[in-house]
Formats: C-alpha cells, structure tokens, sequence
C-alpha cells in the first residue's frame, strides 16, 4: 500500500478529481495548503511569466502588482495550493500519478506542483475494523 | 528521498521559511493545524486549551540534507535558550518516488 500526495493548483482541483474517478482510486483526503517550490533561478522562465501577469494589471496598480508578483517570486508570499492525500495499491500508483500528471500540466513550464509516494505501514476501516488492503 | 513534517509555533513560521530559505531549502508546504502535545494542552484558570494551533511545514529533502534541515528548524522555531513547551516537533517518514508536475519528470 502507498499513499500518493499530490500538491496541486486550486483551479485543477475538479480535473484532478476527475482524473482520480477515471484512474480507479475515487478516495482521497484533500486540503487547502500553501507553499513554495524550488527557487526559479532562470531568469527568463520568470520574466515570460511577468510579463503575462503584467498585462493582466489595470493600469493604476501596476505598482503593486508588480511588488506582489516579485514577492511570490521571491518567496516571500506562499501560492495557495490544493494537497491531495490518495492510498492505493503498489500495482496502481503509476497509473494514478501519470494520470494526475496529465491533467495538472500547464505551458506555464512553473508552478504546477509536486507528486510524492510514501509507503504505509497498515490501514483500518473504522466501520468495520478490518486492516490491511481490506481496508481499502 | 525523506518527508520532514514539522510542526511550530505560528509567530515562527515566516521566520523559519526565511532561514530555510537562506539555508538553500526554498521548497515548503505550509498547512494550518491544530493539536496538542505531551502536556495535554494548555490549562488557563480552569478551561483547558487543546486543540492549540500550529503551523505544519512540509518538506521534501535528500537524505543527504536532513540534518541540514532538521537543524535549521531545531534552531529557529525554539523560544529561549534552552526551549519550551509547546515549541513543537519534527517528523521524517521515507518517500520512494517523487514526480514534478511541469516536467513530468521523476525525482526531487
């Protein structure tokens, strides 16, 4: 048994959740996280990036705009991220995590999240009692 | 590949963000909980206090960086010179696989 955590968008909650019924495992536990990822060094990656979000702004607060956007990049301010907890079979973790992959990829090249498999030990069904992938 | 889970004191976490930042670990996830520890939670007058929040910061580190890490955390999220209640604690499980969603790639 493995447990997926998959820290994604919160604009792709829905298609994960999709994704998730589709790929067989339609449990999951999620939650409103918030976090940073590995500091972007390469410059122009984050420039493109900028100057989108830049266009975006009104005219009268590019200003702050732009403060916001520096202090994300920076690390400062967190990106409000939706976790994902997933238990799965050993045979059905692949499948499970291409599929996540596949809807939670963006062209943005940043930003769109982490997958991460750790093993569990055991697992109990409260209603029952019964343990292990019986419990499943 | 290890999962550091820790849990601190909600004043201390953009300090030790900060720090693991300087520090070289940039990547966390931050998640409000709540909980209670060892001392059953906190008695005022006669209420007692246990559902205490907190701040959990998650973070996958190699396991080379571990106790890089763990010592960064140890000494920032500690109050006073020796410690006190309720400062927290720090757990490691293992993590086999760990993908980037951008690049599809595997590992950290």
């Amino acid at each position: 048994m493995k447990e997926i955590i998959a820290i994604v968008r919160m604009n792709k909650t829905g298609a994960t959740k999709k994704a998730l019924i589709e790929s067989g495992a339609a449990g999951f536990t999620a939650n409103k996280v918030f976090g940073r990822g590995t500091l972007v060094k390469d410059d122009a990656k984050v420039a493109v990036r900028k100057q989108e979000l830049m266009s975006l702004a009104s005219e009268e607060d590019k200003e702050t705009t732009e403060l916001m956007i520096d202090s994300f990049v920076s690390g400062a301010s967190l990106f409000p991220m939706r976790l994902f907890n997933i238990i799965a079979l050993d045979e059905d973790v692949d499948k499970i995590v291409d599929a996540i992959i596949k809807v939670n990829k963006t062209n943005y090249n940043i930003g769109d999240g982490k997958i991460f498999v750790l093993p569990i030990a055991d697992l109990v069904r409260v209603r029952t009692g019964e343990s292990g992938e019986a419990a499943m | 590949m290890l999962l550091v889970r820790a849990i601190i004191r909600p004043e201390k976490r953009d300090e030790v963000l900060y720090e693991l930042s300087s520090a070289g670990f940039h990547a966390a996830t931050v998640v409000d909980v709540v909980g209670r520890g060892k001392q059953k939670g906190i008695k005022v007058g006669g209420i007692v206090y246990d559902e205490i929040p907190k701040i959990m910061i998650m973070m996958a580190v190699r396991d080379e960086d571990k106790n890089d890490v763990i010592s960064v955390i140890l000494r920032v999220a500690k109050t006073g010179p020796s410690g006190s209640f309720g400062d927290g604690k720090v757990f490691i499980t293992p993590i086999e696989e760990a993908y980037t969603v951008s690049t599809g790639k595997k590992g950290l």
